[in-house]
């Protein structure tokens, strides 16, 4: 019994850490209907600036606070004028870019300034420990859950009772209301973002001290737990973020106390994806809540899409089929066959997403499904590989959509919540269902690619293999897009009660959607599978689904062409940029800033 | 690194560059040097490890340069980052493989990104020498696959006989890294540890993103060991010890060598004392190659302690001097070397000699350490 009670105290005192970053998360969803993958990077910017501090310039504790936190809210002020500012006016989902953008930047200089080694953050507080059950807690501890609490506080009573806090509750309810009320929108945005980026840097400091340890690796994953924990909360809502950190915490504390350390994250996403389906706005929102996302289509706004005329896009493809013929290195056709298979993977995504509105950040998981069950299928059962890479696609249309159907009843920033966690659900299931999938060892020795019994094993081979498949998925989708179903497609995500309305079926459209999308990214990761010969559960992680995003957004949403050169130009630049070494990640996040910013509705527009 | 002076850092390097610059135009008058590739992280989440390799590769290329260089002619290596990604290293084996200037390949760091690119290295016969490669089937991808990796059925039996021999553990919990190289290892630290009389009360694997082990150290708890058994990397493992000690676990704490880094001491503090380390190699080891190593390593890099993966590089790029030297420029000439090369000098292995059969080394050295002061120190056999 007694284990219980740690268990019950471990996993509130986890909670708490994840509270810090998921309130900062709320504010800015609150304001913005945006959720800041930027939240993370100043937690680690934070960090850094709490170490030299700390570490070099030996302030007390509450200086160290004073400082990070205004440093912070500067970094946050100047995210809000010039990352995101600009953008208020073009589609909803260019800010999401830009703040991915704005991540990789911040991360990047943390990186370059300070070197990838981790670092330890001493403490600051005495050393005392006091016996809670069968373990012991410090005074982080408490000071973590003083400044969780505390934040959360005095944002509710900001909120409620203040004259700015009333501005911005009225901005987040509805932006154009409250300016012809004589709102200054803009200040309400800075002074969210200042306050969320303070408060983000000092959770940073605190947690890099609670574990005596700072690297640059720890954005992404605070980001994660952090979304997580909001999103059970209710998204925008500061207390209940609070609560679903404690939630969270507890669930993964209870998860490892029955199952083990190596189901912990499963417990974490498999219970956002319950609340989410239970109660899409998640659990602590009111019922005379506005709905956290606007009933029509906005979005994703249309746009004029660029008019490719027919005979250049034949051109296009008649050079990338002869390209072989001309002297080109073997790692130029090497970089064209990562290209083409990324874009498998964005002709899916922008089919979910763009074309039917359901925007994934889970899509890797459907290339894993499809590399795992071709391999095995070819490595166990010895069925040819032709055979094994199509297989592997059907399976990921089946699995795929069974597995985000229940996602099929949310919206906006919703869907992409979900997917999230199915995509990290399905990693963790193959990390874990070791019979089946091997667990971390993976699979090695799978065939080479071959049709019909011979080998493809040359670069050329591949690269007109991987390009034929490619501009086949390319055309079908294409045929789909202008048949009546991409009427609906497109019915639907513009606004889906009119379509209602109309007589569609929304689940069935969806699921077909998602069918054909699964099949595509499937025959991507089976073709990848064959092409590496090895691969385990990281072969396919979060980032993989980030980068798929990007080249959706970037060549335009649901634009068949822009997926394909939107996957060229995001596997083509991290090369080019191959001579900048260490800078080349930093210089890849500015090109990416920019075009969000002048090009925020894609290279080729939305259809 | 952080505390020096940068105006120190630019003058030492100017001075360092025109040495440098002098000497190669003394002793290498006109010949091309020859040239490695290197595919491994330097951005993305396994950055630090690139890093590491670096500082390893440059010390190494000091002391081979100083000692004159292959057959009178220069080494150096191209790094080509790959943040550890199957998708950019099968891309970067295409760029080092139709590059004929490079003779031989090192790298990459995980394992599906080297793996992925076994098949492009070995369909072009190029040599890919990963020496940080422990996945079982890792040399298996072909004959031009080789590796200095310590063998985990070496290591973990080491690791075992000096937890469950020397220290008299018997009821043992097993926290790894549930990836390919801590699973394997677990599996043979587990046999082997069995095979001693000792019994497994429980084994818990992380994901490498984990920062909390609280509920982790309750499971250890209650499973009742008398020794805490670490397979994990220096950030991790020190986590795991500080949390240990703060839930009142007052365990043994005994940890495979790749905890073996001044960073481990830095990150875990207090909690890291009397924590017991097998090692392949430790400060004060008399053998001339461990001196020449850490006196050189201080010595370039500012008083700074080497860890595991500087000392995995520096291994590395003498292993490759060695085998240059034997196969000249030639690509599968070089292959043919690798298993001609004999006792080549090596910080982790004493002398390194390749099994033709494995492609890979042998009889790794041991050393068995504990955390003394805030130091590694050789176990003097006393209790902690």
């Amino acid at each position: 019994m007694s284990s219980w009670l740690d268990y019950t105290i471990n996993g509130l005192i986890v909670g708490n850490v994840y509270a810090l970053v998921a309130v900062g998360l709320a504010l800015i969803f609150g304001v913005s209907r945006l959720i800041n993958f930027a939240q993370g990077s100043i937690y680690l910017v934070g960090a850094y600036i709490g170490w030299v501090a700390v570490v070099q310039l030996h302030t007390p504790l509450p200086l160290t606070i004073i400082v990070v936190a205004a440093a912070a809210a500067i970094v946050g002020l100047i995210i809000e004028r010039f990352g995101l500012r600009p953008l208020q006016n073009s589609v909803r989902i260019a800010p999401l870019l830009a703040t991915i953008g704005i991540s990789f930047v911040l991360d990047q200089l943390v990186m370059l300034t300070f070197s990838p080694n981790p670092r330890a953050l001493p403490s600051q507080l005495p050393d005392v420990r006091f016996q809670v059950g069968g373990g012991t807690i410090g005074p982080l501890d408490l000071l973590i859950a003083g400044v969780g609490l505390t934040s959360a506080l005095l944002l509710f009573v900001f909120l409620r009772y203040s004259k700015l806090g009333w501005a911005v509750r009225a901005a987040s309810q509805d932006r154009d209301a409250a300016m012809q009320m004589g709102v200054d929108v803009n200040r309400v945005n800075q002074a969210v973002f200042g306050i969320a980026a303070a408060l983000g840097g000092v959770s940073g400091m605190l947690v890099g001290m609670y574990y005596n340890q700072i690297d640059t690796a720890m954005s992404l994953q605070a980001t994660l737990k952090g979304v997580v924990a909001e999103v059970v909360g209710g998204a925008g809502n500061v207390p209940g973020a609070v609560i679903g950190s404690l939630l969270l915490g507890l669930v993964e504390s209870y998860g490892v106390a029955v199952f083990g350390t190596s189901y912990r994250n499963l417990f974490a996403f498999l219970l956002l994806v319950v609340v989410l389906v239970l109660r899409p706005n998640g659990l602590f929102a009111s019922a005379r809540q506005a709905p956290p996302e606007p009933l029509t289509g906005t979005f994703i706004a249309p746009s004029r899409p660029v008019r490719i005329p027919r005979w250049a896009l034949l051109l296009a493809a008649a050079s990338f089929a002869v390209l072989p013929f001309f002297p080109v290195s073997f790692y130029v056709l090497q970089t064209l066959i990562n290209a083409w298979l990324l874009g498998m993977l964005a002709l899916s995504l922008t089919l979910v997403a763009g074309t039917m509105g359901q925007v994934s950040l889970g899509h890797a998981a459907l290339l894993a499904i499809g590399a795992y069950t071709s391999a095995l299928l070819s490595l166990t059962l010895n069925v040819p590989v032709g055979l094994a890479i199509i297989a592997g696609g059907l399976m990921s249309a089946a699995l795929g959509t069974l597995l985000i159907s229940p996602s099929f009843r949310l919206r906006g920033h919703y869907v992409s919540i979900a997917t999230l966690a199915i995509g990290e659900i399905v990693s963790l299931v193959i990390l874990n269902w070791e019979s089946v999938t091997r667990g971390p060892i993976g699979i090695s020795g799978i065939p080479p690619l071959s049709l019909f019994g011979y080998d493809l094993i040359s670069p050329t081979a591949i690269y007109w293999f991987s390009f034929a498949v490619m501009v086949v998925l390319a055309l079908l989708q294409g045929r789909l897009l202008s048949s009546h179903l991409g009427r609906s497609f497109r019915a639907i995500r513009d606004d889906d009660i009119a379509a209602r309305a109309y007589g569609l079926s929304l689940n069935r459209y969806k699921s077909l959607a998602f069918i054909f999308g699964g099949f595509a990214a499937g025959v991507s990761g089976g073709i990848a599978a064959h092409l590496y010969s090895y691969i385990n559960h990281e072969t396919f992680n979060t980032q993989q689904s980030i980068l798929a995003l990007t080249v959706v957004i970037l060549g335009g949403l649901g634009n068949v062409v822009g997926a394909i050169l939107g996957a060229v130009a995001l596997v083509g630049l991290p090369e080019v940029f191959r001579i900048a070494a260490e800078y080349r990640i930093l210089i890849y996040g500015i090109v990416l800033l920019l075009l969000v910013r002048f090009r925020p509705q894609g290279l080729l527009g939305t259809i | 690194m952080s505390n020096i002076d940068r105006r120190t850092l630019v003058k030492g390097s100017l001075a360092a560059m025109m040495a440098g610059a002098a000497f190669s135009r003394a002793a290498f008058a006109d010949a091309e040097p020859i040239l490695l590739g290197v595919s491994g992280p330097l951005t993305g989440p396994n950055a630090q490890y690139g890093t590491q390799w670096k500082q390893g590769f440059d010390l190494a290329l000091d002391e081979i340069h100083a000692a004159g260089g292959i057959n009178g002619r220069k080494l150096a290596y191209q790094f080509e980052d790959s943040q550890s990604d199957p998708r950019q290293s099968v891309a970067i084996a295409q760029k080092f493989v139709s590059n004929p200037a490079i003779v031989l390949e090192l790298g990459d760091f995980s394992s599906p990104a080297s793996m992925a690119a076994s098949p492009i290295y070995q369909r072009a016969g190029l040599v890919q020498f990963g020496f940080t490669n422990s996945h079982p089937d890792f040399t298996k991808g072909g004959d031009f696959m080789w590796s200095t990796s310590v063998s985990q059925a070496d290591e973990q039996p080491l690791l075992a006989s000096y937890a469950v021999k020397r220290l008299g553990l018997k009821k043992l919990a097993v926290l790894h890294l549930n990836t390919d190289w801590g699973r394997t290892s677990r599996d043979y630290f587990v046999n082997a540890a069995k095979e001693y009389g000792a019994e497994i009360a429980v084994t818990e694997g992380y994901i490498a993103e984990e920062r909390d082990f609280r509920s982790t150290l309750v499971r250890v708890r209650d499973a009742n060991p008398d020794g805490l058994i670490l397979i994990s990397y220096y950030s991790d493992g020190a986590l795991i010890a500080r949390q240990a000690r703060q839930v009142g676990l007052k365990q043994v704490i005994c940890a495979a060598s790749s905890v073996y880094s001044p960073k481990f001491l830095e990150l875990g503090g207090e909690a890291v004392e009397d924590v017991h380390v097998g090692t392949r190699y430790f400060p004060e080891d008399p053998r001339p190659e461990v001196q020449k190593f850490i006196a050189g390593f201080k010595k370039k890099y500012n008083g700074q302690e080497p860890d595991a993966f500087n000392a995995y590089a520096y291994d590395a790029m003498n292993m490759a001097a060695a085998v240059v030297k034997i196969g000249g420029t030639d690509r599968k000439a070089i292959r043919d070397a690798f298993a001609k090369v004999k006792d080549v000098p090596s910080v982790i292995f004493g002398t390194a000699t390749f099994d033709v059969a494995t492609r890979r080394v042998k009889g790794a050295m041991n050393a068995e350490l504990v955390v003394r002061k805030g130091q590694f120190a050789l176990w003097d056999g006393k209790p902690t």
